[in-house]
């Protein structure tokens, strides 16, 4: 007998309504997902589909109107303001289509950031965070700055960043978006690495390339969320 | 996030980013020193009217006739022997003075010259500083004997003051021997100077220089400060008594320490206009700060998203943008109050009094830091209360 994966993300029944004036949009209709540790999914849509609405939810950045969100075990919607940032900070790394860097930081303390505010000490955090960008091929561009990396480098201390916690969970919403088809290549490599050494990851994109890419697709419609096309 | 490593990274936003850095701090510059200089300019003309006056006794109440030149009915030395018999009053002596040219060898000067009892002397604080003072007996015997003021002394000898004692001098055509030269003491708070005046003994002057005209003022000196005004009310019935043409109205009756404090008061009024100044200048620099801050506020907006999103929590980008504020007020503040010290000696090469003083420096600091705080750490504030969602989406 095999013994069940631990599941990440357990969201039910999530809906979320816009109210806009008068009139109500129903962003995300019904969404229900799960998500084990060790996937490797892709939610796939056309702009307009829900799937960042469903992308900030799952990262503890909004909040549905309605229904249930579990990750990793703890009740999501019942979070304070400070223990959702607790959970964004430990449970979840996040990868942004704009990368998102602080300009004025260098990579390295980029990639510090998240562990600092977790309190970790300087001399430790600055450790782990060097290791990661070593491993990613940064190694030499540690005390440069956003402007001074190409997109692609930008990309990789993002990534770096995100794992540097061992988050439970690695959130990217449209990674590729911003980058030439060589760099997304080594992004997408990246991540199937990532995903070979035990991470689990989603990836929000409209890119079917991408998807292609993924051991597991669900698909993201006017809100509503199909297994397959 | 441990507090160092808090203020590494606000460090490194000040210094990583320059321009926006120094529009703010030139805000809180300007604010700070003007803050500063007002002060200093307020104390300055404070300090400037106390000296003035310091000179003066307040327990000093001059009575004068209400109109210049020849009256029907002077004041005479009767009337100060009569206000003696007061109780409130310790002191009363005639005064004349007069607008006349002296001559000392080939130098003349178009001068004062007052005719004054001893005792004038000792309450202006007067002392011979060379030769010696005039006398119970000059008045007495009439001496026609003069005494200098020390600035007079020198420009009628072009300097060599000491070589004028002893020797005749000329005073509206009529001839003195000088026998001393005042020391040095400044306004008298009348608006005019003794420094640049000569004296003659009263009934001299009485005699010789003023004849019918005499139109003396009399100096009295009241027992204590807190007997000055009935003092007054002495003078007026004893002037009512005896000039029963018009009584004490034709006279004037002052008292130096109501002078005083009207002078004080116009100082202690200037010094709050210009506070008022200097408190728009501040609020006008603060909105200069806060534009700056709305300007950047875009990309910080976005960044303090990108911050939530990998696990700051709220107060935590409150703190690090209330002390980044502080840092940048109270650097601003300090650099102010420098540049406010430099500038105190050049406002005093112009002649303009300022004295730089602890409070200037406390006053301009506090401003500094309130106006940096409120304006720096508002739009701040009020990103950091955007949920992580709307301040990633801020555009």
């Amino acid at each position: 007998m095999v013994e069940p994966k631990k599941c990440v993300i357990d969201a039910s029944n999530l809906v979320k309504i816009y109210q806009n004036g008068s009139e109500e949009l129903k962003v995300l209709d019904d969404v229900s997902i799960k998500v084990y540790d060790g996937d490797f999914m892709a939610v796939l849509g056309p702009s307009g589909s829900g799937k960042s609405t469903l992308m900030n939810i799952l990262g503890c950045l909004d909040i549905p109107t309605t229904g249930e969100y579990y990750l990793d075990g703890l009740n999501v919607l019942t979070a304070t303001e400070n223990e959702l940032a607790e959970i964004r900070n430990r449970k979840i790394g996040f990868i942004f289509q704009k990368f998102n860097l602080l300009p004025r930081l260098t990579a390295l303390q980029n990639v510090m950031l998240p562990l600092l505010y977790r309190g970790m000490d300087e001399g430790e955090a600055e450790a782990l965070a060097r290791g990661k960008l070593t491993l990613l091929g940064l190694g030499e561009r540690l005390g440069h700055r956003p402007n001074e990396l190409s997109g692609g480098q930008q990309q990789r201390v993002a990534i770096a960043r995100a794992i540097v916690g061992n988050p439970e969970l690695l959130l990217a919403d449209e990674p590729t978006g911003n980058l030439d088809s060589k760099s997304s290549e080594d992004a997408m490599r990246i991540f199937q690495e990532l995903n070979e050494q035990g991470n689990t990851i989603v990836i929000i994109t409209h890119d079917v390339e991408v998807a292609d890419q993924v051991k597991k697709l669900v698909y993201i419609r006017d809100g509503k969320l199909y297994e397959n096309n | 996030m441990r507090l160092k490593q808090l203020l590494k990274l606000i460090f490194t936003n000040i210094t990583q980013n320059k321009v926006r850095t120094f529009l703010t701090t030139l805000g809180v510059i300007v604010g700070t020193a003007t803050i500063f200089l007002v002060v200093a300019i307020g104390q300055g003309g404070e300090a400037q009217v106390n000296e003035q006056y310091s000179k003066l006794n307040v327990g000093t109440i001059i009575v004068m006739p209400a109109q210049r030149g020849r009256v029907a009915d002077p004041l005479t030395k009767k009337d100060a022997e009569l206000f003696l018999a007061s109780a409130n009053i310790a002191q009363a002596f005639p005064l004349l003075r007069g607008n006349g040219t002296i001559n000392y060898n080939n130098y003349s000067a178009s001068a004062t010259f007052m005719a004054v009892e001893p005792e004038f002397q000792t309450s202006n604080n007067l002392t011979a500083e060379l030769g010696r003072n005039i006398e119970e007996e000059d008045e007495n015997k009439k001496n026609r004997v003069a005494m200098v003021g020390a600035e007079l002394a020198n420009t009628l000898t072009d300097g060599n003051a000491s070589e004028i004692v002893g020797q005749n001098i000329s005073i509206s055509g009529r001839r003195f021997e000088v026998i001393g030269i005042y020391n040095r003491v400044g306004d008298s708070g009348s608006g005019q100077s003794y420094d640049d005046a000569a004296f003659v003994p009263y009934s001299v002057g009485e005699k010789y220089l003023l004849g019918t005209r005499a139109n003396p003022t009399i100096n009295v000196q009241a027992t204590g400060l807190d007997t000055v005004q009935a003092a007054i009310a002495d003078i007026q019935s004893s002037l009512d008594e005896n000039h029963r043409a018009g009584g004490a109205d034709q006279f004037r009756i002052m008292d130096a320490g109501s002078r005083l404090a009207a002078a004080q008061e116009s100082a202690r009024s200037m010094s709050m206009l210009l506070l008022a100044v200097a408190v728009v200048v501040l609020i006008v620099s603060g909105i200069g700060i806060m534009n700056v801050m709305f300007v950047t506020v875009k990309e910080r907006t976005k960044e303090i998203g990108t911050l939530k999103a990998i696990g700051a929590k709220k107060q935590e980008i409150l703190n690090q943008f209330l002390i980044e504020a502080v840092i940048i007020s109270l650097v601003g503040g300090i650099i102010g109050v420098i540049v406010g010290f430099i500038t105190v000696p050049i406002l005093r090469y112009f002649e303009l009094a300022a004295i730089a003083s602890v409070s200037g420096v406390l006053l301009g600091l506090t401003f500094s830091v309130v106006t940096g705080v409120f304006f720096g750490f508002y739009p701040a504030w009020k990103a950091a209360d955007l949920s992580p969602l709307e301040a990633l989406r801020y555009e």
